[in-house]
């Protein structure tokens, strides 16, 4: 169990700057989840506190050792680190069993002591019986719990996962991440997974980290970043969100779902533009008329079976922006409906 | 691990990053030192010609004499190039086409004149043609035995080529032709181009069949101007300009392959696809082949045999068998020095892309141009002041390893860089050390690559004539130098028993090098694995 | 790990050190008890004189490393070599090798016992090498073609020869030849002489033998060549050879007598040994086998020719200064620019 602070740390390649005075404290035995979309720099940073890139400034400490400080840079090798790269990554020309074991044959372990620990990972990852079996005979879920096994095996301090699920297909990659997650909880192992899932970073991780252009914008624990987002940016990548325009003044913030927002909104005085984020599902659909709540009309429907996504739009509303919805099935409406909407809810407000 | 904290911070900056690990120290060493030692023969020839005034050097340069030089020189490499192009590439992408389930005694055929030495080659074809002479004879004979460094490179090339390509083109209504050259043919001119630059440097260091067919390149020349005069200035001269021009050709080959799209689909699909199904082109497909190898193989075997059974009696059987010992023991040294230079030069390319690196390369295929003979007074310059040294095996096998480390260095690399970075970084992060992981990932992983550089310089070291002559320790008899030492036509008989030995011993490596599918084996692995990033 | 990567390496460093380098004895002794091994630089081949030296061998106890090689490489080897070659004795197919070394300094001067068994003219003018046996240069040709003998070898560029006959211009016994032809006729004569040859469409042969061959195979009909090559060619092919020796009228330059030789390398810490190689290479019985197996002539009085040729002193043979051999810049530097070499 170890800590991990990253105070400052700015990383150029070439004459790009790829991070820039990113700063992060995870907590011992933490699972937190980079969550960025792609070119943000997420992996950058992962290979940065592997050791695999040298920062141009900034310092990195695991716990209380200083590993990197702006260019000194301790080597990757000497950091104790599991890294589990896109695809696994793993040595294609040793079976299974020797890749779980390839980090241990230079420390002080005896054969006997190598085998245990071998067949332990195995077993941790339900693969005991593949132990000499090529990696391109293994599934890809396969592969990706031996190159797990493979980072475990050491004692890493920490474990970076880079988009470890990406390659597999939706049911497994749920089945997996809950697997990888408790795994890590088990062994208490502090743990970074870099993702642009958003679904996965929610349901895996103890903190998420929201990264954008170089830098982490916000993080917290998930619900705090999911209900609490700092940007109407952080709220779009963490969820499903609906982002409407709004006005803030002395009669309180006024936006589409607003009952008195037509009315209202040309005199409301000294007013500040901005937006409000919804989420899908703190949309309220009714199909009888309710005080407060807006007319709309169907005008698309996706049906997922457990849910269903519904697209409306406000009638007698100077908003003329479709809105999406979560409705949760069974779904007993359908596109042309009339129903009446309203909002409940935290209204987030972000000035422009 | 002991734990660095901000008060032994100082420990770190004694240790920065990056060029800290041996394996990158021991490796820009021993690249240096391999420039150093490739240097040797530059810089003896600058030294040997720089004391030549400028009227020697225009007598020598501006003669008629000097024009059919660069005919020569030139016409050969023309020859040659298409020659072996078309033999080569053609029989490879025939072998590609016509599915035949025998095809390892094809491929076995078309590689196997790897096995005869230029010179033995030539005497066999004098033997039973007596007017076999000039240039076409050279360009035949240069022909065939280097065809099939282009064969195997091809045939490897075509491997990669992924056959749903063709079946999707040939679903568009692409015919064979257009499917040949349009999907084919763009993926496989890197491995004909950077085979054809090995091809080109040997014409011109090739001195046994010029010389035997009396064309004069400039390599017969400088050994000529060795042979009639001893301040050895003018050969030095020429040797100079061969080095000019093996230095353009080995930078006019860059540019054009840097315009190859290298074919990055790496996964060979099972396919019944075949281009060439009807039986009558079948049939005519594999009789060229067979030609061929009646021509190439046939031919000097007949010679061979005969001779060697009109002077059966006549065989100094210890003779023979420590001739083959001492071959197979210099060339095998070679080799290895060979790939324990090729090693860290191609990791240091690939790690550093430093220029350093790359014009060490360049150096060494140079050299691959030079005339034995030269690096062989070179090595004798340069080894004789260090007597312990001076004519042992050991700086034989390096003269070896310095003329065909370019055999070696291609491969080598060309293994390494396949190796998906991940892999290694994976290995490193784990905790093993920069030197480990290049012994368990990277070695392991580059060894198909490693070995047919391996049997490549193993496989020429065994032929190799002029440098052994010079180098090797007095009363050293190798295969090559016994054949030389009973080489006019007439005394051919006794050096039949040699020639018979060499060219046995030779097919050993031969026969490897004609099974790609066991040597890609694993490497196809590692390709798969990159293909899936 | 460091170990694997750098075995090679090792191996390298070890082999090279375990190499067989000859001087490594650090013999300084010289005298004939003490030497147990020579190094011998031979230009001539293992098949003619590997016999000779097994003799020597047997009778003096001491072991021969023999590297064998063409004269002028080996003379091109021993210049590069300087003071460090590891060579005791070059033994050189032409005098003109042996002069080029001698001029380097690299010989040293042979003591009088030696010099004094042969006529001056096969010898160094400054003692530092010795002729062994003589060869001399010929026509050969094949007596049914051609019926009109040539007189000179000036005959050569004649037309009725033309596209006849063959030559072997890098071979170092025509070069001999040609350095000869300036000694004693001037430069303006002998290039005149050679672009006349060239001008006559002679077949350009890499070896002597070649020509003999060629001869036989009928190629062509005549060539110049040694005298011994005849004798060579048929006992490889194990049958008689519808090729002769011709020689030129009495005193023609065509004819001229060059002698395979023997120098001691001023580097070699054995000389006394190396000394008493060339004494028994000179001595009456080894000479008379030279004769009767390699059909080359003795240098030394009263020695009869091989079978079937005359003895030396009935060739009429021209004067020639071996020595002057040596020089072979000038006919480099001419070779170079009829084109030749």
């Amino acid at each position: 169990m170890t800590s991990l602070e990253v105070t400052d740390l700015s990383v150029t390649i070439g004459s790009t700057p790829i991070l820039k005075n990113l700063s992060i404290t995870l907590g011992a035995g933490s699972f937190t989840a980079i969550l960025g979309p792609s070119g943000c720099g997420k992996t950058t940073l992962l290979r940065t506190i592997a050791g695999l890139i040298p920062p141009s400034a900034g310092t990195i400490r695991f716990g209380k050792q200083l590993v990197s400080v702006s260019s000194l840079v301790l080597p990757p090798h000497k950091r104790k680190i599991g890294y589990v790269p896109q695809e696994g990554g793993l040595f294609p020309h040793l079976s299974v069993g020797e890749n779980i074991g390839f980090a241990l044959n230079k420390s002080d372990l005896t054969k006997d002591q190598r085998r245990i620990i071998v067949a332990e990972m195995l077993e941790l990852i339900g693969l005991t019986k593949f132990i000499d079996r090529s990696p391109h005979e293994l599934s890809g879920g396969q592969q990706t719990r031996v190159a797990l096994a493979r980072a475990l095996a050491i004692e890493p301090k920490i474990v970076l996962l880079d988009e470890p699920f990406s390659a597999l297909d939706a049911q497994l990659r749920n089945e997996l991440r809950e697997e990888v997650s408790l795994l890590l909880k088990r062994r208490a192992t502090t743990a970074i997974m870099v993702t642009h899932d958003r679904e996965e970073a929610l349901v895996s991780a103890d903190i998420v980290a929201l990264m954008r252009d170089g830098e982490i914008v916000q993080y917290g624990s998930p619900a705090e970043v999911y209900l609490q987002p700092l940007t109407a940016e952080v709220a779009i990548s963490t969820g499903d969100a609906l982002l409407l325009p709004a006005t803030r003044g002395k009669n309180g913030i006024l936006h589409p779902l607003h009952a008195q927002y037509s009315k209202t909104r040309s005199s409301q005085e000294k007013s500040e533009q901005g937006s409000i984020v919804i989420r899908p599902e703190e949309i309220k659909i009714s199909m009888k008329k309710e005080s407060s709540a807006i007319a709309s009309l169907i005008t698309r429907l996706d049906y997922y079976g457990h849910d269903a996504m519904v697209e409306l739009n406000l009638e007698k509303s100077d908003f003329l922006g479709a809105i999406r919805v979560r409705i949760p099935g069974p779904v007993h409406c359908s596109v042309g409906d009339r129903v009446f909407i309203s909002h409940v809810g935290p209204i987030r407000f972000f000035p422009e | 691990m002991p734990s660095l904290d901000i008060a032994a911070e100082s420990r770190i900056e004694a240790a920065p990053m990056k060029k800290t690990s041996l394996l990158h120290r021991g490796s820009l060493a021993l690249t240096a030192l391999l420039l150093a030692l490739a240097g040797i023969p530059f810089f003896y020839l600058f030294q040997r010609a720089s004391g030549a005034s400028g009227s020697e050097i225009s007598a020598l340069l501006f003669r008629e004499k000097t024009l059919s030089i660069f005919f020569n020189t030139f016409s050969l490499i023309f020859l040659v190039s298409l020659g072996a192009v078309l033999i080569g590439a053609g029989f490879a992408t025939l072998l590609y086409a016509v599915k035949i389930t025998r095809s390892a005694l094809f491929l076995l055929l078309a590689t196997l004149p790897l096995a005869i030495p230029s010179y033995v080659f030539t005497y066999s074809w004098i033997a039973i043609f007596p007017w076999f002479r000039g240039i076409w004879a050279a360009a035949l004979v240069l022909t065939f035995s280097t065809m099939p460094y282009i064969f195997l490179a091809t045939y490897a090339a075509l491997r990669r080529v992924d056959l749903v390509q063709i079946e999707v083109a040939r679903s568009l209504g692409f015919n064979r032709l257009e499917v040949f050259t349009k999907i084919v043919l763009p993926q496989i001119r890197g491995a004909i181009g950077a085979s054809l630059l090995l091809v080109i440097l040997y014409v011109l260091s090739d001195f046994g069949a010029v010389s035997l067919l009396g064309v004069d390149t400039f390599t017969r020349t400088i050994q000529n101007l060795y042979k009639a005069s001893f301040d050895r200035q003018s050969a030095a001269i020429l040797g100079l300009i061969l080095m000019f021009i093996a230095a353009t050709i080995i930078l006019i080959e860059e540019r054009v392959h840097k315009k190859n799209i290298a074919s990055n689909s790496s996964v060979r699909v099972q396919s019944s696809a075949s281009l060439i199904t009807k039986p009558m082109a079948k049939l005519a497909s594999l009789s060229l082949i067979v030609i061929y190898s009646f021509l190439a193989l046939a031919l000097p075997a007949y010679v061979l045999t005969t001779r060697m059974i009109a002077n059966f009696q006549e065989i100094d059987y210890p003779a023979l068998a420590s001739a083959t010992f001492n071959t197979l023991l210099v060339s095998t040294f070679g080799a290895i020095i060979a790939i324990a230079f090729a090693l860290p030069l191609s990791w240091t390319i690939i790690a550093t892309r430093s220029r350093f690196a790359l014009f060490t390369e360049k150096v060494v295929l140079i050299t691959h141009a030079l005339p034995g003979v030269v690096l062989g007074l070179s090595l004798v310059a340069f080894g004789s002041k260090i007597s312990w040294l001076y004519q042992s095996v050991g700086l034989l096998s390096f003269a070896y390893a310095l003329l065909f480390l370019a055999k070696a260095v291609g491969n080598t690399r060309a293994s390494m860089e396949k190796i998906p970075p991940i892999l290694k970084e994976v290995s490193l992060t784990l905790g093993v050390s920069p030197l480990s992981t290049f012994r368990k990932i990277t070695l392991p992983l580059a060894a198909p690559g490693i070995w047919v550089g391996f049997l490549l310089v193993l496989l020429t070291a065994m032929k190799e004539l002029p440098a052994t002559l010079m180098l090797r320790p007095t009363g050293f008899e190798t295969l090559a130098v016994e054949i030389w030492s009973a080489s006019t036509l007439s005394q051919f008989n006794q050096a039949a028993p040699y020639a018979f030995t060499l060219i046995a011993l030779a097919a050993i490596p031969t026969f490897i090098l004609s099974r790609p599918d066991r040597i890609q084996q694993e490497s196809n692995h590692v390709e798969k694995e990159r293909w899936r990033e | 790990m460091l170990k694997r990567s750098i075995i090679p390496v090792l191996a390298f460093a070890l082999l090279a050190s375990a190499g067989c380098s000859p001087n490594t004895g650090g013999n300084t002794e010289d005298s004939l008890e003490n030497v147990s091994e020579l190094t011998i630089y031979s230009g001539r081949s293992e098949a003619f004189i590997a016999p000779f030296f097994a003799e020597f061998e047997a009778e003096s106890g001491i072991k021969l490393n023999i590297r064998y090689g063409d004269s002028a490489e080996l003379a091109a080897q021993i210049l590069e070599e300087g003071s460090n070659s590891p060579a005791d004795l070059f033994l050189s197919q032409d005098a003109g090798a042996l002069g080029a070394v001698a001029e380097a300094n690299l010989l040293i001067e042979l003591p009088g016992d030696l010099t004094s068994t042969l006529p001056a003219r096969f010898l160094s003018p400054t003692d530092q090498w010795v002729g062994i046996t003589g060869r001399a240069r010929v026509f050969a040709y094949n007596p049914e073609q051609v019926s009109q003998l040539p007189k000179s070898f000036q005959d050569f560029t004649r037309s009725e020869y033309k596209g006849r006959f063959g030559i072997a211009p890098t071979n170092s016994s025509f070069q001999a030849f040609i350095t000869a032809l300036r000694d004693n006729i001037g430069e303006v004569k002998a290039e005149r002489w050679l672009r006349g040859i060239v001008a006559n469409s002679p077949r350009y042969y890499e070896k002597n033998s070649m020509i003999v061959e060629a001869i036989d195979k009928g190629d062509i009909d005549l060539g110049l060549t040694n005298h011994y090559y005849i004798f060579e060619v048929a006992k490889a092919l194990g049958r008689d050879i519808s090729v002769k020796d011709g020689f030129f009228a009495q005193g023609d330059l065509g004819n001229m007598i060059n002698v395979s030789g023997a120098g001691v390398l001023a580097s070699s810490k054995k000389a006394s040994a190396a000394n008493s190689l060339i004494s028994f290479l000179l001595r009456r019985d080894t000479q008379e086998k030279f004769v009767a197996n390699t059909k080359e002539y003795s240098l030394l009085e009263g020695v009869a020719g091989p079978e079937g040729l005359p003895d030396l002193e009935q060739i009429g043979a021209p004067t020639v200064d071996l020595d002057a051999l040596k020089d072979l810049k000038w006919t480099q530097d001419l070779l170079i620019k009829v084109g030749l070499l």
